[in-house]
This record gives structure tokens, C-alpha cells and sequence, in this order.
């Protein structure tokens, strides 16, 4: 332990004696650690989102299409629905897009009901709706960022009916949604079921979906046929399946960039191989005058692999902080698109941070590892040789 | 072996070197050294055979490439002999592996190149304790030995200065001392007096006077006639063709 102590010393001393290429490797290194991280990071972050948001996600959701198109559906049916056999509970829906016209943008108008669980579980500021409270919203930190407001504050919005029917309702922001679900929450915007079918012109009988809860979720084959078979036009979505196609999204999207990747990864070894198999005549001869003063191979090749695992973690930890900084500070400008898809997100998505060290350490290792073999050839090759032709610069 | 010649050989503690103390301080037997380039190969030391006892100031002179330099090069276990063997203080070090060859060469030969081989970048007392290193680095008895070498050789002024700030002489004293700083019995210096003014001669020729004088020997390459030729010095061998002509 002492002697790999001394010999660590050495070698951060000689890397600081040859600054300027210790610097220039560890920068390229820290390039190459920072895309891959980057893709990492992103990639669990979105996961995270997806599945924290797969928890309020009712195992079955029916909609109804007509023409292809998603329509009303009424409210009769919640009944003979709630009869199927491994149905649980059948919650009628209200939500849809309203556009607001200060921020140019839509937002997703929920009706509270049902929804208390969400406004309970995730609100930082402010507080919860109340039951029966009618004036009152609670909206997505995005939206309300993007709104100016706060809890406390009041919004103006029209409703969505157009005309002369068209009504402007004053809501009382009594809460906002925290960071931490903003794939769910960013552009939404919770009310009384009563102003959310006013503001989205959905008649009392009429829901825009039904969330049904199954008893286990095993029941999802058969409950989703008999649903078809109950409702015309019905669309049933399987949250089990809905998981499913985003993580494969997910990961087939991450796997692409990585392997577009990988021939940066590649370059850099190569020319890092290049650099490391010629060392420079000042190190050749350093390592002469080491053994010349007693150095055994075995202590130059320590103090060669304390170079390298140095120059190796310090690229490897500043990649990490830089691709942190940019997926979660930066929002990952360029990549995020890539990885989120053709969609735009408006208002636009924050991410937490959300961070696979297990998946980290593997990435810095996978680095790190074969940096610091390939810095060992040319240095055995040079503390092998007699010190007086490795002073000499001998091959 | 006699009863008094095997109590007289010590263990080394690491690397298993055997130290006979009543042998000569260094014995060459018949070593050779050739060097291949391609076809053409190049005889640079000819069976040369020596014995330097112990407390000795010895001077290898010769012309360049008379083979002088890659001879003290054998003499101290830094090249290896293309044939023949070379003893220190009785211990065949040719004859070692590599890592106690090593070990040997650190405990028992201080070697002062002709070009210094200090490192740049480094200040004087890190390049001194550069040797000990290896060991877990310096002792604090080490560091008071480091420093005493430094003060002895005039330099304790320039403990913390780097060498590239440092003048020729001083650099070479420094490489004499960290040559020194594992107190082996054998100073081996390749032209110690090159590149240096008439006063600084009779600086390096007392300075090896005294550590002879102290009871090691010293194998000193030189084609300056004003260390050869010096009265301090015991023995001069003459070298021409990697062969030793006269001494």
C-alpha cells in the first residue's frame, strides 16, 4: 500500500509535469464518456418519467372512435362495463386540449374527479383541490412557468365551444404539480369536472374515456374483448402494453444513438493507441532514468497504469458532470429530440435528474479499462529494455 | 568455501544477491558486448577482464567510441554482456533475472550518466529521493540523508528549484547525489568532468578523492586529461576498440 501510494504521488506529479497532453487525452476521453451519458441519462430519465406516470395510468382505458376518430362516450355504459367479470371499478373521464392563446399553446384540461390520488400524490406548492370546490385549478409547474402564476394567483380561460357560446371562466390556482412528474403533468391543468366540461364543451352523460381498474391484471385479454364486443368502436388500451411499446421506444431509440456512437468510441481509442504506442522521447527517456536508478519493471508499469487510471477517471467523472449538466441543466439541446421523438412538447418537458450508477460505472469502467491497457504496451515495452538503451531512446 | 568465506556471504534481504565482503568491489570476466543492426554486427567491449578492489578511484579513458561508456554500462549491471559476467561486491549481477538484477544494481551501484539523467520538471531533492520511490518513498532518515548530500555538495540552496534552473555543475553534484542517496558501495560516473571549466574539475576530482577516501570505490569514464591524469586518481585503463590497451 505504501509503495502504490508513492507511486500514485509520482504519477500525478509526471502528469502535471506533462500537462498539456494529459489535459488534451482526458478532454477526449471526457467527450466520448459525456455522449454515451448523455444517451444514458436521457434514456432513464424518460423511463422514469414513463413509469412514474404508468402509476396513475388505469389499467384499461376505453375510448371510442368513429371514423377513425376518438369521440364521446356515454356514460350508460360505464354500468354494464362495471359488470364484466375482473372489473373492479369503471371511472368516467372528462379531459381533453383546450388552447390558450396568451402562451399559444394547448393544454390538457382534466376533470378532478378520480384524479385525487394524482393531485394529492404529486403536489408541491400550494395545496390539493378540495371535493366540490368549483373555481379552482391546480396546474403543471410548466404551465404555470409559462402562465407567470403561482398558487394564490387567478387565470382567465375561455372555453373551447367557439362563438357566441363561448365563456370565459376566472379559476383560483390553489397548487402546482412537481417537478418530478412533469412528463404527466408539464402542460396540465386540473379542475372541478363540472369547469372541466364547461371549458371543453362535454355535455353532463358524455365522458372522453373510461378508466377501468381490473381486480388483476391478468384479466386485460378477456376484459378487453368483452369491452369491444360492449362498446362500438371501442379502443382499448393495455396499460401493460402501453409500458411495453414505451420502453421498447425508448430503448430502440437509445440503442441507435449509442451504436451511432460507438465509431466515435472507436476513434478515440485508436488514436489514443496511437499516442500511447509512441511514447514521446522525454517519457522514453524517463523511464530509462527511472530503471537506471533501480526502478524494476514491475514498479514502472505501476506507476504507468496510476498515470492512465488518473487520466482515465478524472475524463471519465468530467464526462459524467458535463453529460449531467447538459441532459438535466441544458436540456440536452440536439439529442433531445432525437430521443424524444418526432412529437414537440409544449410547453417543453423538464426532466429530473435521474441517474443509473450502476449503468454509470459500467460506462466509466468500459472506458477506463481499455485506455489503460492500451498505455501499458508501449510502456512495458520500454521497461524491458536495458536502462542505458531506453536512455538512449532505443526502440 | 572455507568456513570464514561462506560466514562472509550475506543474504540480501530482497533480492536474493549473495555479498561476499572480502570481494573485490567489482570483477568483469571476460565480458563482450555486441550490438546487431541488420546484417552488420558491431563488437563495442572485447573480452575485457578487470578486478577494481574495494576503496578505489579508477579512470576509463579512451577516445569516443574506444567503448568506454557501454563498458561501465556492464560494470554496472546496466547493459547486459552479450557474454562473460560481471561481479559486484561478488555477486554475479550478470547473472541475475531481471528484477533482482535491479534490486541488486539499486542497493549496491550509484550511476551518474554522462548527460545526467535528471528528470525536468522535478526539483533537486524529488530527483534525489527518486530512487527510493520504489520502496514506499523516502524514510524521514532518508530525508535527513538526502539533505545532508545536498548540503555536503553545496546545494541545499536549490533544495526546491527545478533542474532546468540549475547550472550544469550544480545538476551534476545533484546527480551524484541522488546517485548516492541509497549509499551503495560502488559510484560508477560516465565523464563527469565534460563540459566543465578547469576550477569545476578540481571541484569533481576532490569531491571523488573524498567519497573514495570514505571507502567506496569509483569506476570514473573521462577523456579529460585533467581527471586522468590527476593524482588522486589510482588506476587509469586505456581503451581503444573496446579493449583495454594499457593500465
Amino acid at each position: 500500500m505504501k509503495r502504490q501510494r508513492a507511486l500514485a504521488a509520482y504519477a500525478l506529479g509526471a502528469l502535471v509535469r506533462r500537462r498539456g497532453r494529459s489535459v488534451a487525452v482526458a478532454a477526449g476521453l471526457a467527450f466520448v464518456v459525456a455522449l454515451f451519458a448523455s444517451v444514458l441519462f436521457l434514456g432513464d430519465a424518460l423511463r422514469a418519467e414513463v413509469e412514474a406516470g404508468a402509476r396513475y395510468v388505469p389499467d384499461l382505458s376505453v375510448q371510442r372512435v368513429v371514423a377513425g376518430r376518438p369521440a364521446l362516450l356515454s356514460t350508460d355504459i360505464t354500468t354494464s362495463v362495471r359488470r364484466i367479470p375482473g372489473v373492479r371499478s369503471v371511472q368516467a373521464r372528462v379531459w381533453g386540449y383546450l388552447y390558450v392563446p396568451p402562451i399559444s399553446a394547448n393544454v390538457t384540461v382534466i376533470g378532478a374527479s378520480g384524479r385525487e390520488a394524482l393531485v394529492h400524490a404529486t403536489l408541491v406548492d400550494g395545496r390539493a383541490m378540495r371535493a366540490g370546490e368549483r373555481d379552482a385549478c391546480v396546474l403543471g409547474a410548466v404551465l404555470a412557468d409559462a402562465l407567470g402564476v403561482r398558487a394564490g394567483d387567478e387565470i382567465a380561460l375561455s372555453s373551447d365551444v367557439g362563438g357566441a357560446s363561448s365563456r370565459t371562466f376566472v379559476l383560483r390556482v390553489v397548487g402546482t404539480f412537481r417537478d418530478g412528474s412533469a412528463l404527466r403533468t408539464a402542460d396540465l391543468l386540473v379542475t372541478s369536472d363540472a369547469n372541466a366540461r364547461a371549458l371543453l364543451g362535454v355535455a353532463e352523460g358524455f365522458a372522453t374515456d373510461l378508466a377501468v381498474t381490473l381486480t388483476t391484471p391478468d384479466e386485460a385479454r378477456v376484459a378487453t374483448e368483452k369491452i369491444a364486443r360492449l362498446v362500438p368502436g371501442a379502443r382499448v388500451i393495455d396499460k401493460l402494453l402501453l409500458r411495453r411499446s414505451y420502453a421498447l421506444t425508448l430503448d430502440g431509440r437509445g440503442g441507435l444513438l449509442t451504436a451511432m456512437l460507438l465509431p466515435a468510441l472507436a476513434a478515440l481509442l485508436l488514436l489514443a493507441w496511437d499516442r500511447l504506442t509512441g511514447l514521446s522521447e522525454a517519457e522514453r527517456r524517463e523511464i530509462g532514468v527511472l530503471k537506471a536508478i533501480g526502478w524494476e519493471v514491475s514498479d514502472v508499469l505501476s506507476a504507468r497504469i496510476w498515470e492512465s487510471l488518473i487520466v482515465a477517471f478524472v475524463g471519465a467523472a468530467v464526462g459524467v458532470l458535463a453529460a449531467y449538466a447538459y441532459v438535466f441543466l441544458a436540456e440536452a439541446p440536439g439529442l433531445a429530440g432525437a430521443l424524444y421523438g418526432w412529437s414537440a412538447l409544449y410547453p417543453p418537458l423538464r426532466l429530473t435528474p435521474q441517474v443509473d450508477a450502476a449503468q454509470t460505472l459500467a460506462l466509466v469502467v468500459g472506458v477506463a479499462l481499455p485506455f489503460v491497457a492500451v498505455g501499458l504496451v508501449p510502456a512495458w515495452r520500454a521497461a524491458t529494455l536495458d536502462p542505458d538503451r531506453a536512455l538512449r531512446g532505443g526502440a | 568455501m572455507t568456513h570464514e568465506a561462506a560466514a562472509a556471504i550475506a543474504e540480501s534481504p530482497s533480492d536474493g544477491a549473495r555479498v561476499l565482503d572480502d570481494a573485490p568491489a567489482i570483477e568483469a570476466r571476460a565480458i563482450s558486448k555486441r550490438y546487431e543492426d541488420g546484417t552488420r554486427r558491431r563488437e563495442v567491449v572485447s573480452e575485457v577482464s578487470l578486478v577494481v578492489p574495494r576503496g578505489a578511484l579508477w579512470v576509463l579513458r579512451g577516445p569516443s567510441g574506444s567503448g568506454k561508456t557501454t563498458l561501465l554500462g556492464l560494470l554496472g549491471a546496466m547493459i547486459t554482456p552479450t557474454s562473460g559476467e560481471v561481479l559486484v561486491c561478488g555477486e554475479a549481477l550478470s547473472r541475475l533475472r531481471d528484477h533482482h538484477r535491479t534490486r541488486a544494481r539499486r542497493r549496491l551501484v550509484g550511476f551518474v550518466f554522462q548527460e545526467l539523467a535528471l528528470v525536468p520538471g522535478m526539483t533537486l531533492t524529488e530527483n534525489v529521493l527518486l530512487p527510493l520511490v520504489p520502496s514506499g518513498g523516502a524514510t524521514a532518515a532518508q530525508r535527513a540523508h538526502a539533505a545532508a548530500l545536498l548540503e555536503r555538495f553545496g546545494l541545499s540552496a536549490f533544495a526546491e528549484t527545478r533542474i532546468e534552473r540549475l547550472s550544469g555543475g550544480e545538476r551534476q553534484r545533484g546527480a551524484v547525489a541522488r546517485a548516492l542517496v541509497n549509499e551503495p558501495p560502488v559510484l560508477l560516473l560516465d565523464e563527469p568532468t565534460a563540459h566543465l571549466d578547469a576550477a569545476r574539475v578540481i571541484d569533481v576530482v576532490a569531491m571523488l578523492a573524498a567519497l573514495r577516501d570514505e571507502g567506496r570505490t569509483i569506476v570514473a569514464t573521462t577523456h579529460d586529461p585533467r581527471l586522468a591524469e590527476s593524482a588522486a586518481v589510482d588506476r587509469v585503463l586505456d581503451l581503444a576498440d573496446g579493449r583495454v590497451v594499457a593500465g
